[in-house]
């Protein structure tokens, strides 16, 4: 190995340490920014599919594919938003008690995964009851973990 | 039969419908509301005709036969007070319809009532559904009307309570069987004389008359809710 590469691989070795370090220091501030940006969107493409599903809109099965393929990918990524040095931050409604309770936390955010990929499964497949069903099930979700992680106002 | 105990009938079949409607209602929104998902479209629903009952209950209440009216059974100050002292003593209220503490009881629900349904034609659950008027108001605006329609459903939980609570006592206490009466529209009063002169000239007004003011409640309602205009 010459001298060159070698200080290449160092230089990148020193560059990918230092952002992993980065990665590791993110702002709580930001943390709490990103996870309501992933959440802000899971609303974006969930709400035209409660419209069509409750019939307030023409049903668009291309859309209801669309969104509900976007929901599945969206509803991994908050959650590790959700770090314990975020709790002092004051413009966010998650309630403290999602770091008391992390185990309860995470099996709410698990079953809401698994239902948003079924949702994704039957919106491809287009049967509109199993749509409106698939749907139904990831609405409890968003209630049941928003009723007791989720300040009211 | 102990003859001094006569049958009077005291709330009509429009009173009865309402009341018992309105706990079956008022138990799907409960359950419904604390589900979510797909059960919400229905809670919008029940929430209509909780409105609608509301709106024909204040009518009948100025309209309405003698013991469902409002001046017959709300009481002042004075009177409600000195009914409650006498609550504590033995034997029967004396009251053949709605007693003073009862009667202000029933306004408290009414309004209490009024703002749930009307605060939830303006609510939104921050998922997939929102009241009828959510797009008249601002998203901050909706959000606190959601607060009030969470924390006064618990203001409802707790009348509820206290109604049941109030109930109970007089059913097991002053052995006056006011479900009973609440199902048949009938009472047994041990002094109707005493009765009689609480609620002077009673008159009852008929069924059809409800039923007209009920569909006139629910129109409003409808076009609250579909804003033709």
């Amino acid at each position: 190995m010459n001298n060159k590469a070698t200080l290449a691989a160092l230089a990148l070795a020193v560059g990918a340490a230092w952002s992993f370090q980065a990665a590791a220091q993110v702002k709580p501030e930001t943390l709490v920014k990103q996870r309501q940006a992933a959440m802000t969107l899971q609303g974006k493409y969930f709400g035209p599919i409660g419209a069509m599903v409750q019939g307030k809109m023409p049903w668009d099965a291309a859309v209801v594919a669309r969104n509900a393929g976007y929901l599945e990918s969206l509803a991994k990524m908050p959650w590790d938003g959700f770090q314990p040095s975020t709790a002092d931050v004051k413009d966010t409604d998650a309630k403290p008690e999602i770091y008391k309770e992390q185990a309860k936390f995470k099996s709410m955010y698990e079953k809401f995964e698994g239902n948003a990929s079924k949702l994704a499964v039957a919106a491809k497949g287009g049967d509109q009851n199993a749509i409106k069903a698939a749907f139904g099930e990831v609405g409890k979700d968003c209630k049941g973990c928003h009723d007791d992680f989720k300040v009211k106002r | 039969m102990d003859p001094s105990l006569r049958t009077v009938k005291i709330w009509d079949l429009p009173v009865r419908l309402f009341h018992w409607t309105l706990v079956l209602l008022l138990g799907f929104l409960f359950w419904s509301g604390k589900t979510g998902g797909n059960a919400m479209e229905f809670h919008l629903y029940a929430g209509y005709l909780v409105l609608a009952l509301v709106i024909f209950r204040v009518l009948w209440g100025f309209l309405g036969s003698t013991f469902a009216r409002f001046s017959g059974f709300l009481a002042g100050p004075a009177r409600t007070l000195a009914f409650a002292r006498r609550l504590a003593s033995r034997g029967a209220a004396h009251v053949a319809g709605h007693n003073p503490l009862g009667g202000w009881m029933v306004v408290v629900m009414l309004a209490s009532l009024l703002v749930q349904a009307g605060t939830g034609l303006f609510a939104n659950d921050d998922i997939a559904i929102e009241g009828p008027l959510f797009a008249l108001v601002s998203k901050a605006t909706s959000d606190r009307l959601s607060g009030i329609h969470v924390w006064n459903f618990n203001l409802l939980l707790v009348l509820a309570g206290l109604h049941v609570a109030a109930v109970l006592f007089h059913v097991l206490v002053k052995k006056e069987n006011l479900v009973a009466a609440m199902f048949s529209g009938e009472r047994r009063l041990d002094d109707p004389a005493a009765c009689a002169a609480s609620a002077p000239g009673v008159r009852f007004v008929s069924p059809w008359w409800a039923l007209g003011l009920f569909l006139l409640a629910l129109a409003v309602v409808i076009l609250i809710v579909k804003r033709p205009f």
